[in-house]
C-alpha cells in the first residue's frame, strides 16, 4: 500500500466530487422569479392544466401575458392527489408558487401555517368589487381562497335500469329512492345506489353522505360554526344511509371506493342513480354514448319544500404570503375571476363559474347542463367542509365510524357522538 | 503467508520514528476510512442531517405549521404510544411484514432454483427469467392501481373465480389482499439477489457432495443452503425494514382501510403529518419505528460478526 | 465416480433395471421444473398482460364485465398519445438519465465501502453497519419535508443531481450490505495474492474481487436502477418543472381530480417497463457468469 494508491484513490474521489459540482452549477435552474429589469414570472402551481383541454389553459394564460405585458406566467402542474402535500411542504421550505390552486377543505390549515395571504386587504388595496364573486372562503373575516369555479354534485340516473326496473321519473324525495334503488338492484345486473368511501380521500362523506343532510337543509355544524352531527337531521341522513346498506341496494366495495372509481362503473351501467360532479357529464358520454342518464335534484326528506343544499367541490385560487410578487399575482387572479375568461374556463371545465356574472357555454342548448344550471340557481350552494380546519380529517374520522356502522353494526348514536367527539377537539 | 502485512519488514513493537514508519501504519489504519469517506460524506450530510432534524421535531410542539415551537419533551411520544389506532399498525405492520418477507424468501428461493436448474436449456431460463421479474418493474402506484382494477368487484380476479368477494373492501380480506399484492410486488429482489448468490456457489462443493452420496435434498440443505445463508439474513432482514417502510402501495389500495384493517406505521404517521397537521406527532413516530429498526440492525451486525 | 457407475456393469447384467429409472426420474423431474415454471409464469405476468391488455382498451371498455383480454375498440391509440406528446417523452428520458447515473455511482461508493467492511477491522466498524442498515428505517414521509429544507438550501432543488444524490443514499445501505456479503464469500487469499506482488489495497480491489463479483454488481446495479425508476416521492416534491420529472409522476398526472386516464396510464407503465426489460436481458449473461475457480486452487 504505497502513496501511488493513496494518490489515486484520493484522484478518484476527487474527479467524482467535481463532477458533481459542474452538473449542480450546470443544472441549477431553482433560481425563482427575479429576472433582470422589471419582468415579473408568476409561478402558478396546480391540477388543473392535465384536466382541461390540451392546450387550453395555457391559451387563458398566455392571452393574460398579452393583456399584462411585463407579466409571464408560468404553469406547474402535478397530480391532484398529490398537491396538498406538495403545497404544505412548498410553504414550509419557501418555495411555494405565487399563485396556488387550492381545495376549500386545506384553507383553514394553510392559513394556520401561514402559507397564504389575506386577500381581502389585497381585493381592497386593489379597489376590487367583490359582489361579483359568488362565493368566498373566509377565516375569521378575511378571505383566503376564492372558488373559480364549482363542481356541482346533482344526481345522475341511468334512465334504462330505471325504465328496467319500472321506475319512470328519478326520485324526488328519499322514500322514492329507497323504492328506486330496491327495484333496480332486484331487476338485476346492476346496484341501486354507490358509495364511494375510501379513506385515502374521504371526499366521499362530502358529496355522497351528507348531501343527503344538507338537500333537506339539514346542517352539520351548529350557529358558531362548531360541529354539531348529533342533530336530527345529520342522525336521519345516516340511518338513511343505514337502511339502504341494509337492504343492500350499495354496491359491492363501498369501503375502499374512490370518486374516480364510482364514475366508471356507473358509465358501465352497473349502477342506477349516483352523487356525481357536473364535469363528469361529458366524461360519461364521451366514454359511453349509449348511455342514457339524466340529472336530477339530491332527494329531500319526505315532504321537504324549501331550498335545497347542492353541495359542490371548488377549484379555488390562493396567493402564497411570502409571494414577492403579491400585486401581479393578484392580477391573475383577477383576470381568472372576470367575466369573461370565467365563462370560459367553466365552460372548458364543465362546472359552474365563481363570477356571478358568467354563463357558461354549455348552458345555452344543453339540456343536461340546463337541468343541473336550474337546479343550482334554485337551491344553495352547501358545503359545510370548506374553511374547517382539517376538513379532510374530519371527514376521514367520520368515514371511519361511519364504516364501522355499517360492517360491523356499531349504533348510530355511538356513531354521531364518536364522531362529534373527534370533531370538536379540532376546533 | 501472513494476512494484510505490506511487503516491508515489519516495525518493531516500539519503533523507532523513522521518516517513513508512522506514515505508512497511519495510511494503513486510514485506508479503510479512505475508502468509506463516500460513503459516511453522503450519509451524514444527506441522512443523519434530516434525521437528527426530525428527532428535533418530535420534541417539539407544533413543528412546520407555525413559526414559534416549544420544547415539550417526550409528550409527542406520549401521544403516539397511547393511541389505540398505533397498536393496531403496530400488529397490522408486523403481520404485513412478516409474512412478505417469509413468502418472499420462498418463492425468491423457489424461483431462483427454477431458473437455475440444469434440467433446462439456458434459452428457456432466459425467456423465464425475464418473465419473473416483472411485477419489478413497476412504480407502486401502477401496481395498486393494476391490483384495484383486478381485484375490483366487478373485475378480472372475481370473474375468474366466479365469486364476487370484495378483496380490498371487507374489513376481514384487506390485509392478506393487501399482504398478497406486496409479495407480488417484491419478490423479484429476493429472486434476483439468490440468483446471483447460487451463481457465487463453488461447483466443487456439489461435486464434492455428489461423490460423498448426497442426494439432491441433501446437497440443497448441506451445500446450498448455507452458502446462500448470509444472503438471506441480509436480504430478510433488509426486506423487512423496507416493506415496514411500504407506504404507497397501500395508501393507494386502500388508504390505511377499512376503518383500520390496513393501517400500517406508515399509513398512520403520513395521516398524523398531512391530514391532521401533527407533524410533531408525526415525527415522534418515526423516531419510535428507526429506534425499533436499530433494534434489528444492532442484532443483524451482531450475528454478522459470528460469521466473520 | 459415483457408486452407480460402480455398480454399473453389475446392474446392467442383472437387467437394466436402474439407467431406465434414473431417465424417467429426470423426465419427471425437467416435466415437474416445466409445470412449475409455468405456473410461476402465470403468477408473475397474468397481471401485466392485463396492463398490457388495458393499454389498448377504450376507457370505458376496461371496467366492462364479464372483462375480456381483447375488446372492439382495441387501438394503439393510448401510446400514440404518449410517444407524441414532447413533455411525457421528457419524463423517460429524465428518468433514464437519473435512474442510470444513480446506478453507476451507487456501485462505484458501495465498492469501495465494501471493501473496506469486508477486508479490514477497525474501530467503529460495527456502529458504522448498525448506523447505514438502520438509517433506511426513517419513513420517508416524515423526512420529506427536512429533506427537502436541506435540498433547497444546497441549491439541489429541481436539478437531476439532488434526484440522483437522493437516490443514491436510499440505496447505498442495500448496495454496500450486499457488496459487503458478496466480498465476504471470496476468499481473502485472492487480494492478499495481490499484495504478496506488490500490489496496493486498490489494485487488490479492482483488480481481482470487482470482475469476479460480476454477478453481485450486476444484481445490486439491477436493483438500484429499480429504486430509482420507480420512486415517486421524492421525484415529485424534488422536481418542479416537467423538464425534470420522471414517469412515475408522468403516470400519476394521468390520475386527475375527475378522471383517470386509464389506458394511458397502462401503455405508460408499459412503455416504460420494455426498454428495462430489455436492458435486464442484456445484462442477464454477466449473472450467470459464475466463478472462476481457478485462483482459490492455485
Amino acid at each position: 500500500m504505497g502513496k501511488g494508491t493513496r494518490t489515486r484513490m484520493l484522484v478518484a474521489v476527487g474527479v467524482v466530487a467535481s463532477l458533481g459540482l459542474t452538473a449542480a452549477c450546470g443544472s441549477g435552474d431553482a433560481d425563482e422569479g427575479s429576472e433582470g429589469g422589471g419582468d415579473v414570472t408568476l409561478e402558478f402551481s396546480q391540477w388543473w392544466e392535465p384536466e382541461l383541454p390540451e392546450g387550453s389553459f395555457r391559451t387563458l394564460m398566455d392571452r393574460f401575458e398579452e393583456e399584462n405585458p411585463g407579466i409571464t406566467v408560468e404553469l406547474l402542474s402535478g397530480p391532484y392527489s398529490s398537491t396538498k402535500e406538495q403545497v404544505v411542504a412548498g410553504a414550509a421550505t419557501g418555495t411555494i408558487s405565487d399563485v396556488v390552486g387550492l381545495d376549500g377543505a386545506w384553507v383553514s390549515d394553510f392559513v394556520d401555517q401561514g402559507a397564504i395571504a389575506d386577500l381581502s386587504k389585497t381585493m381592497s388595496d386593489a379597489g376590487f368589487d367583490d359582489t361579483q364573486l359568488a362565493s368566498q372562503v373566509q377565516i375569521d373575516g378575511s378571505t383566503y381562497m376564492i372558488p373559480v369555479v364549482n363542481f356541482v354534485y346533482p344526481m345522475f340516473t341511468n334512465d334504462d335500469l330505471l325504465a328496467k326496473a319500472g321506475v319512470t321519473a328519478p326520485p324526488t324525495n328519499r322514500t322514492e329512492f329507497t323504492d328506486a334503488a330496491e327495484a333496480v338492484t332486484a331487476a338485476g345486473g346492476a346496484s341501486g345506489w354507490i358509495l364511494p368511501l375510501s379513506l385515502e380521500a374521504p371526499n366521499g362523506i362530502q358529496n355522497d353522505v351528507m348531501s343527503w343532510v344538507w338537500a333537506s337543509g339539514g346542517s352539520m355544524l351548529d350557529d358558531e360554526g362548531k360541529p354539531d352531527v348529533t342533530n336530527d337531521d345529520v342522525r336521519s341522513g345516516v340511518e338513511f344511509i343505514k337502511q339502504l346498506w341494509d337492504v343492500d341496494v350499495i354496491a359491492p366495495g363501498a369501503a375502499t371506493m374512490k370518486e374516480q372509481d364510482k364514475v366508471e362503473e356507473f358509465t358501465n351501467g352497473r349502477v342506477g342513480m349516483m352523487i356525481d360532479s357536473l364535469a363528469h357529464i361529458n366524461l360519461i358520454r364521451e366514454r359511453n354514448p349509449e348511455l342514457k342518464f339524466s340529472i336530477a335534484a339530491i332527494p329531500a326528506e319526505d315532504g321537504y319544500t324549501s331550498e335545497r343544499g347542492m353541495p359542490y367541490a371548488s377549484w379555488g385560487i390562493g396567493i402564497a404570503e411570502n409571494s414577492e410578487n403579491k400585486e401581479e399575482a393578484w392580477k391573475l387572479v383577477e383576470f381568472l375571476m372576470s367575466e369573461e375568461t370565467n365563462a370560459e374556463l367553466s365552460t372548458m371545465a364543465n362546472a359552474f363559474p365563481g363570477n356571478t356574472e358568467s354563463v357558461p357555454a354549455f348552458v345555452e342548448g344543453d339540456e343536461l347542463f340546463q337541468t343541473a344550471f336550474d337546479i343550482w340557481q334554485q337551491g344553495y350552494p352547501a358545503n359545510e367542509f370548506t374553511g374547517l380546519p382539517v376538513a379532510e380529517d374530519l371527514m376521514r374520522t367520520f368515514s371511519e365510524e361511519l364504516q364501522r356502522t355499517l360492517t360491523e353494526g356499531q349504533p348510530v348514536d355511538t356513531t354521531l357522538s364518536n364522531v362529534q367527539e373527534a370533531w370538536m377537539q379540532e376546533f | 503467508m501472513s494476512i494484510s502485512s505490506p511487503p516491508r519488514p515489519a516495525p518493531p513493537p516500539q519503533a523507532i520514528l523513522g521518516r517513513r514508519r508512522p506514515s505508512a501504519r497511519l495510511v494503513r489504519r486510514a485506508t479503510p476510512y479512505g475508502f468509506l469517506s463516500p460513503t459516511i460524506v453522503l450519509l451524514v450530510v444527506l441522512m443523519l442531517t434530516p434525521i437528527v432534524m426530525v428527532i428535533g421535531y418530535s420534541v417539539l410542539d407544533r413543528v412546520v405549521t407555525t413559526n414559534e415551537s416549544t420544547f415539550v419533551g417526550f409528550d409527542n411520544y406520549a401521544e403516539v404510544l397511547t393511541d389505540p389506532v398505533f397498536f393496531t399498525a403496530v400488529r397490522n405492520t408486523a403481520f404485513f411484514a412478516g409474512v412478505s418477507v417469509v413468502v418472499h424468501f420462498v418463492l425468491g428461493l423457489g424461483f431462483a432454483l427454477l431458473l437455475n436448474t440444469k434440467l433446462l436449456g439456458a434459452r428457456t431460463k432466459a425467456l423465464f427469467r425475464m418473465v419473473y421479474i416483472l411485477p419489478w418493474l413497476f412504480t407502486a402506484a401502477i401496481i395498486a392501481v393494476l391490483w384495484r382494477l383486478l381485484l375490483s368487484p366487478n373485475g378480472v380476479v372475481n370473474y375468474l373465480l366466479q365469486t364476487d368477494v370484495e378483496w380490498l373492501a371487507n374489513p376481514d380480506l384487506a390485509l392478506p389482499t393487501v399482504t398478497f399484492i406486496n409479495i407480488w410486488a417484491g419478490y423479484p429482489f429476493f429472486m434476483v439477489s439468490l440468483l446471483a448468490g447460487l451463481q457465487g456457489i463453488p461447483q466443487d462443493l456439489y461435486e464434492a457432495a455428489t461423490v460423498d452420496g448426497a442426494s439432491w435434498r441433501q446437497r440443497f440443505v448441506h451445500v446450498t443452503v448455507p452458502q446462500l445463508w448470509p444472503i438471506i439474513i441480509s436480504m430478510a432482514l433488509l426486506d423487512f425494514i423496507w416493506t415496514t417502510q411500504q407506504f404507497a402501495l397501500i395508501w393507494l389500495t386502500t388508504g390505511g382501510g377499512p376503518i383500520v384493517a390496513t393501517e400500517v406505521f406508515t399509513t398512520f404517521t403520513y395521516k398524523l403529518a398531512f391530514a391532521s397537521y401533527e407533524f410533531s406527532v408525526a415525527a415522534a413516530s418515526a423516531v419510535i419505528v428507526l429506534l425499533l429498526s436499530m433494534v434489528l440492525a444492532f442484532f443483524y451486525v451482531r450475528h454478522q460478526k459470528a460469521w466473520d | 465416480m459415483t457408486s452407480d457407475t460402480l455398480a454399473g456393469p453389475a446392474r446392467r447384467a442383472a437387467g437394466l433395471r436402474r439407467p431406465t429409472r434414473t431417465k424417467s426420474r429426470e423426465r419427471r423431474l425437467k416435466v415437474g421444473a416445466v409445470v412449475a415454471l409455468v405456473l410461476g409464469a402465470l403468477f408473475a405476468g397474468l397481471p401485466v398482460l392485463w396492463m398490457l391488455s388495458s393499454s389498448f382498451k377504450s376507457n370505458t371498455e376496461i371496467f366492462e364485465f364479464p372483462p375480456r383480454l381483447i375488446t372492439d375498440n382495441f387501438s394503439f391509440g393510448a401510446y400514440a398519445a404518449i410517444l407524441t406528446d414532447p413533455t411525457k417523452v421528457r419524463f423517460f428520458v429524465n428518468s433514464y438519465i437519473v435512474s442510470l447515473s444513480v446506478t453507476l455511482l451507487t456501485l462505484l461508493v458501495a465498492v469501495l465501502a465494501a471493501y473496506a467492511f469486508s477486508r479490514y477491522v477497525f474501530p467503529l466498524k460495527k456502529s458504522l453497519n448498525v448506523v447505514i442498515v438502520s438509517v433506511q428505517a426513517v419513513p420517508p414521509i416524515t423526512l420529506l419535508i427536512p429533506y427537502f429544507g436541506l435540498m433547497v438550501t444546497l441549491g439541489l432543488y429541481n436539478t437531476y443531481l439532488g434526484l440522483i444524490l437522493t437516490y443514491l443514499v436510499f440505496t447505498l445501505p442495500y448496495a454496500i450490505i450486499m457488496m459487503t456479503g458478496y466480498f465476504n464469500t471470496l476468499p481473502r487469499e485472492l487480494d492478499e495474492a495481490v499484495k504478496v506482488d506488490g500490489g496496493g489495497a486498490m489494485t487488490a480491489l479492482w483488480r481481482i474481487l470487482v470482475p469476479i463479483s460480476v454477478p453481485g454488481l450486476v444484481s445490486v446495479g439491477i436493483y438500484t436502477f429499480m429504486i430509482a425508476w420507480n420512486e415517486y416521492l421524492f421525484a415529485l416534491t424534488l422536481t418542479r418543472t416537467e423538464d425534470r420529472r420522471t414517469v412515475p409522476i408522468g403516470i400519476s398526472l394521468l390520475m386527475g381530480q375527475h378522471s383517470f386516464e386509464w389506458n394511458e396510464m397502462m401503455a405508460m407503465s408499459v412503455l416504460g417497463s420494455v426498454p428495462v426489460l430489455f436492458l435486464f436481458l442484456f445484462f442477464q449473461r454477466y449473472f450467470m457468469g459464475g466463478m472462476t475457480a481457478g485462483a482459490v486452487k492455485a
